[in-house]
C-alpha cells in the first residue's frame, strides 16, 4: 500500500511543478565529477552539461565551431594563437567568465600534474597563454599545430578553483556540496543533486549565452542491468536509454512509441598481431610467433578473416566491416582502393608460397622447418564479441594452416599482456576522437613497451602491434604541425593506407552505437554527424540543447495508480493461488495410491 | 572499542553466569584473532590480482605516455613499503578510492543503509515467513501444507537469486498481460526527495520491494527447510511423549517443548547469514541497481580500486564475525549445555 502512496504523491508534485525533465539511463558511472580525475564517457558527458568549452565540434560533421572562443586566428609562423572570448558570459553563481579563467584553466594544465591526464594533449606544444585583456587570450607555441583549433577543455573559475590546490585537487569531488561549491561552470545545465551509483540530477541554466535550453533539467540514471534499464524505458521511468547491446536493441524494435536507434559511431574493433615485441630502446622482449613478423603471414591471415560474418555474429548486423584505423564517419578517414578480402584459397596460397610448408598434421611451419605455427591468442573477459571473434578466428587460422590456444583475461590482465608481447594476436578496440593525432601516434615507434625506472616491470605503451616505420613516424611528426585542414587530411589519409598494407592491425568492424528513446515524450533531436550519427553522448551538447517536450504528453509523469496497483496485486494472487491449487492436485494423487 | 568493555566484564563471575562470561570473553578473543588474521591476509589477497590498474587509463582521451608513467609511479610503490603504509593505517580510515576520488568510508558510508534497509527486510520477511512454514510443514509431515510447502521452498531454494530478480523485473516493473506496472526496475529511491520524509520514505519502500522479495525467497526456503527437519526430528523424542502424557495439549506441547528445542539450528543459521548478507547480496543489488554495499564491491573489483575493496572486505569480514558471535552468544543462551 506505500508502493501506491508514492506513486500518488510523485503524480501529484509533477502535476503541480510541471517541470520537464529529460530522464537518461545509463549503463556507467560517473566515475568522478572533477574534470581532473574522472574518465568515463559519462564524466566527459556530464562536464558537456555544466562546462563550455574554448571550442566545440560541428554537429554536422565534428569541423571545429566556436564555443567560448567566438574567433580565433594564428599569426603566419603559426605560433602565435589570438582566441577572442566570448562577451557577456556568466558562471552558475553569476559571476562574469572573462579570458583570466580562460588563461587560468590552461596554465593549471600546463603547470599541472594530475590536471595533464585528461587535458595534457592539448598543451603539449603550448609554451605560454595569457590574457590580454577580458575578451582576449593569447597562446604561444612551440611549434604549430592543428591541436588549437579543437581545444576541448571546459573553463573553469578561477575564483573557484583557485581555493583548490594541486595536491587538494586529487581528492576534490567537485560536487555541489563539496568546500568550494563545486560543478560551477558556464554550460547550459547546472548540477543540481548528485547522489553516487544512483542518479545526477542537473537544471537548466536559463542565462545560457546560447539560449536558454527547452526543456527544465536532465537526469542520469545508473542502470547495473541493461534488462532493466530497457523495462525502465519501456514503462516510462526514462525517456532515454544510452549504450544498449544488440539483444536488449532487437527486443525494442517495433515497440509501440520507442525509437531504437543504431547510429554511425567512432569507434572499431580489431585484432592485432604481436609484429615483433621490442621495448622503445629496441631489446627484444616477449614470446611472439616469428612468423607473425612476416606481412606476408599477416596478410594472409587479414585474408582468412571473413569480416562480415563477425559483424552479423557479434552486433547482429549493426556495424560493417573494418578498413582502416580511423572510422568512416570522420572525413579523414581513408578507404583502400584494393580491399583485402575474405578468400581463405588466397591465404593458402600467399603461405605456401612464402615457404611455410604444411605438415601432415595440417599445422604449417616456419619456411626452415622450425617453429610450427601455433599461436596464443587473448580474447577479453568484459566482452562477448571480443570471445566470439577469437572462437571464430581460430577457425579461420585452421582452415589455413595455423593452429593456435585461446584464453579469456580482464582487460587489465590483457593490457600487461600486451606490455610484456606475450601474445601472438588478441582481440580488443578504440575509440577514436574528431583529432586523429592520438590514433595516429599508437602505431609510432615510440610508443613500444617501456620499462618501469627500476627495471624490473616491463608496461605498455600505445603501440600494441609492434607496427614501427620510419616513413609513418616522419608523416606523423609533419600531420602534427600542419595546420591547413585539407593538407593535413591527405597525409592523414596516407598514414592509415600504410598501416592498413602492412597488416599491422586487422580491424575487424566500425560497430554501431545503439541508443532509444520515447517517441511520445521527446522530439528533436540532433545526431552527429549528420544525418546517421549518435544523438547523444556526442562531442558536444546539441541534443539537449534542442530536444522539447512533445506537446500534450505528460512529461516525467507515473502512469501507475492506485486502481491499477490494487489490479496487479489482485491478478498476483489470482495467478499464485492457482499455482498452489495445481501443486496440491498434482500431489494429491500419488498420496491416494500409497494409501 | 565496544567490544573491548565487553571483555572487560569477564572477571565477574557468579555461578550460574560464569560459564557464560568465560564463553563471551572467549569468543569475543577469537573473533579479534580472526579479524587481525583477515586484515594482513587481505593486504596481499588484492596485491595478488593480476593485470595492470592503468589499464584504465588507456581508454581516456590522448592521454599521453608520460602521464600514463606517472599515474603508475604513483600506483607502484615497493611492496615493503605498501606494507608499512597498510600497517600505519589498516582500517584505510585515510584510504582514497582509486575509481571515485573519494575517501573509502565516504563511499561505504552513503552505500551502507541500502543495504540495511535491504537486508533487514528480507531477513524478517524469511524468518517470520521460512520459521512459520517449517514448523507446521514439520509438525504435521505428510499434510498437503507439508507437501506444498516442501515443494515451493524446494523450488526457491534452488532458484538462482539474480534470476528471481529478472522474472521479478519482468512481472511487476515492465507489466506483461494483466500485471501493470507497480514497482520500478532500479534505484533505491527517486531523485529530488529528501530521504527522511514520507515522500523519501515510501519511494525507498517501492524500490526495495522487489530485491527484498528476490533475496528472502531463496533465504526463506532455506530457514523454513532447516526448521522442518529439526521439527520432524524433535517428534520422536520422549519429551514430547511425556509432554503429552502430562496431558498438554497438541499445540501447547508444540509452542513449550519442540519448538525451543527444535528452533537453535535456524536462529544459528539466520545469524550466519546476517553476516553474509551484508556482502552477499552482489546478484540482486546487481540486477536491481540497488546501491548497496554488494554492488559497490562488483564495482570495486571491476575497477580494481584496491582500497576500496579492502574497506569493504574489512566491513564484510567485521560482520561475519559479529554474526558469528551473536549466533554463538544466543545458542549459548537458549541451551545451557553448550556452555561448558
Amino acid at each position: 500500500m506505500g508502493t501506491a502512496a508514492a506513486d500518488q504523491a510523485t503524480e501529484e508534485t509533477t502535476a503541480a511543478d510541471e517541470e520537464v525533465i529529460f530522464r537518461v539511463g545509463v549503463l556507467q558511472d560517473i566515475d568522478n565529477l572533477n574534470p581532473f580525475k574522472g574518465i568515463t564517457a559519462a564524466a566527459y558527458e556530464a562536464w558537456a552539461l555544466t562546462y563550455d568549452t574554448l571550442t566545440g565540434y560541428a554537429s554536422e560533421d565534428f569541423a571545429p565551431v566556436p564555443r567560448l572562443a567566438e574567433s580565433w586566428e594564428q599569426s603566419d609562423d603559426g605560433l602565435t594563437w589570438t582566441y577572442t572570448i566570448r562577451d557577456g558570459v556568466t558562471f552558475h553563481d553569476g559571476e562574469p567568465l572573462t579570458a583570466d579563467d580562460v588563461a587560468y584553466t590552461f596554465n593549471r594544465i600546463l603547470e599541472g600534474q594530475v590536471e595533464k591526464t585528461n587535458y595534457g594533449s592539448y598543451v603539449s606544444q603550448i609554451e605560454s597563454v595569457e590574457a590580454t585583456d577580458d575578451t582576449t587570450v593569447v597562446m604561444q607555441l612551440k611549434k604549430p599545430t592543428p591541436i588549437m583549433e579543437r581545444l576541448a577543455v571546459p573553463i573553469l573559475p578561477e575564483h573557484i578553483w583557485s581555493e583548490v590546490d594541486d595536491e587538494e585537487v586529487r581528492e576534490y569531488t567537485n560536487e555541489p556540496d563539496a568546500e568550494p561549491a563545486g560543478s560551477i561552470g558556464s554550460g547550459p545545465f547546472m548540477l543540481e543533486e548528485a547522489r553516487e551509483g544512483q542518479f545526477y540530477r542537473f537544471a537548466a541554466n536559463e542565462d545560457y549565452w546560447g539560449g536558454a535550453p527547452n526543456i527544465d533539467g536532465v537526469e542520469y540514471r545508473l542502470y547495473r542491468n541493461a534488462d532493466a534499464m530497457v523495462q525502465a524505458l519501456k514503462n516510462g521511468e526514462i525517456e532515454f536509454a544510452d549504450d544498449l547491446d544488440a539483444n536488449v536493441f532487437a527486443a525494442l524494435e517495433g515497440e509501440e512509441d520507442i525509437e531504437a536507434r543504431s547510429s554511425v559511431y567512432y569507434g572499431f574493433n580489431y585484432l592485432t598481431f604481436n609484429g615483433g615485441a621490442a621495448l622503445v630502446d629496441g631489446t627484444e622482449i616477449g614470446t611472439g610467433h616469428p612468423s607473425l613478423e612476416d606481412p606476408q603471414v599477416r596478410l594472409a591471415i587479414h585474408h582468412a578473416i571473413d569480416k562480415e560474418a563477425l559483424v552479423d555474429r557479434t552486433l547482429d548486423g549493426r556495424g560493417s566491416a573494418g578498413t582502416t584505423i580511423i572510422p568512416p564517419l570522420y572525413p579523414e578517414h581513408a578507404e583502400p582502393e584494393d580491399p583485402i578480402t575474405y578468400d581463405p584459397d588466397e591465404a593458402n596460397r600467399i603461405l605456401d608460397e612464402a615457404g611455410y610448408t604444411m605438415g601432415s598434421d595440417g599445422v604449417r611451419t616456419m619456411p626452415d622447418g622450425s617453429d610450427p605455427l601455433v599461436y596464443q591468442l587473448y580474447s577479453r573477459q568484459n566482452s562477448q564479441t571480443s570471445q566470439t571473434t577469437i572462437q571464430f578466428l581460430q577457425g579461420w587460422l585452421e582452415d589455413i594452416g595455423i593452429d593456435s590456444t585461446a584464453q579469456t583475461v580482464s582487460e587489465s590482465r590483457l593490457y600487461e599482456i600486451a606490455g610484456e608481447g606475450t601474445f601472438d594476436m588478441y582481440e580488443w578496440g578504440w575509440v577514436v576522437e574528431p583529432d586523429p593525432d592520438y590514433q595516429l601516434s599508437t602505431f609510432t615507434c615510440g610508443q613500444f613497451s617501456y620499462e618501469s625506472g627500476s627495471g624490473e616491470t616491463i608496461y605498455a605503451g600505445l603501440n600494441d602491434a609492434f607496427y614501427c616505420d620510419e616513413e609513418y613516424d616522419r608523416l606523423y611528426e609533419e600531420q602534427a604541425t600542419e595546420t591547413d585542414r585539407a593538407a593535413r587530411a591527405e597525409i592523414v589519409q596516407q598514414m592509415q593506407l600504410m598501416a592498413y598494407d602492412a597488416n599491422a592491425y586487422v580491424v575487424t568492424e566500425y560497430y554501431d552505437y545503439l541508443q532509444a528513446y520515447r517517441t511520445d515524450r521527446f522530439t528533436g533531436f540532433v545526431p552527429q554527424p549528420d544525418p546517421d550519427g549518435a544523438i547523444l553522448f556526442q562531442y558536444g551538447t546539441y541534443s539537449y540543447l534542442n530536444i522539447e517536450p512533445v506537446t500534450g504528453a505528460a512529461a516525467g509523469g507515473d502512469d501507475s495508480n492506485t486502481g491499477m496497483v490494487l489490479g496487479g496485486v489482485a491478478g498476483g494472487v489470482v495467478i499464485l493461488g492457482a499455482l498452489a491449487y495445481l501443486l496440491v492436485r498434482r500431489r494429491r494423487h500419488p498420496a491416494a495410491d500409497v494409501e | 572499542m565496544a567490544l573491548g568493555a565487553a571483555t572487560t566484564a569477564e572477571p565477574v563471575a557468579a555461578r550460574p553466569s560464569g560459564g557464560l562470561g568465560r564463553f563471551v570473553g572467549f569468543r569475543i578473543l577469537s573473533g579479534l584473532g580472526t579479524l587481525v588474521f583477515v586484515l594482513l591476509f587481505n593486504f596481499f589477497l588484492f596485491r595478488m590480482l593480476p593485470g595492470d590498474p592503468a589499464a584504465r587509463y588507456r581508454a581516456v582521451k590522448n592521454i599521453s605516455a608520460q602521464d600514463l608513467e606517472r599515474i603508475r609511479n604513483e600506483l607502484n610503490a615497493p611492496l615493503l613499503e605498501q606494507f608499512w603504509d597498510y600497517l600505519r593505517d589498516p582500517l584505510a580510515l585515510n584510504g582514497v578510492s582509486a575509481w571515485k576520488g573519494q575517501p573509502v568510508w565516504d563511499l561505504v558510508g552513503g552505500r551502507a543503509w541500502p543495504t540495511l534497509v535491504l537486508l533487514g527486510s528480507s531477513t524478517v520477511i524469511a524468518t517470520v515467513v521460512g520459521v512459520w512454514v517449517g514448523i507446521r510443514a514439520g509438525w504435521k509431515r505428510g499434510s498437503r501444507f507439508d507437501k506444498v510447502s516442501t515443494g515451493v521452498t524446494l523450488l526457491f531454494y534452488a532458484t538462482p537469486e539474480f534470476w528471481l530478480g529478472l522474472l521479478l523485473i519482468m512481472l511487476f516493473s515492465s507489466g506483461i498481460g494483466p500485471f501493470p506496472s507497480l514497482f520500478p526496475s532500479g534505484g533505491v529511491i527517486d531523485s529530488g526527495v529528501e530521504p527522511w520524509s514520507l515522500d523519501g520514505v515510501s519511494s525507498i519502500i517501492d524500490h526495495t520491494v522487489l530485491p527484498a522479495a528476490a533475496l528472502s525467497a531463496v533465504y526463506l526456503a532455506e530457514y523454513s527447510l532447516i526448521m522442518r527437519a529439526s521439527m520432524v526430528d524433535e517428534q520422536s523424542q520422549d519429551y514430547l511423549t511425556t509432554a503429552r502424557a502430562k496431558g498438554l495439549m497438541d499445540h501447547m506441547v508444540r509452542r513449550r517443548h519442540a519448538v525451543p528445542n527444535a528452533s537453535l539450528p535456524t536462529i544459528t543459521l539466520i545469524f550466519l547469514n546476517i553476516g553474509f548478507i551484508i556482502g552477499g547480496a552482489i546478484t540482486v543489488e546487481t540486477v536491481f541497481s540497488y546501491p548497496g554495499l554488494g554492488l559497490l564491491t562488483f564495482e570495486a573489483v571491476t575497477e580494481q580500486d584496491f582500497v576500496l575493496m579492502q574497506a569493504l572486505f574489512l566491513v564484510f569480514t567485521f560482520a561475519v564475525i559479529l554474526s558469528n558471535i551473536l549466533a554463538d552468544l544466543l545458542i549459548a543462551i537458549l541451551d545451557p549445555r553448550i556452555r561448558t
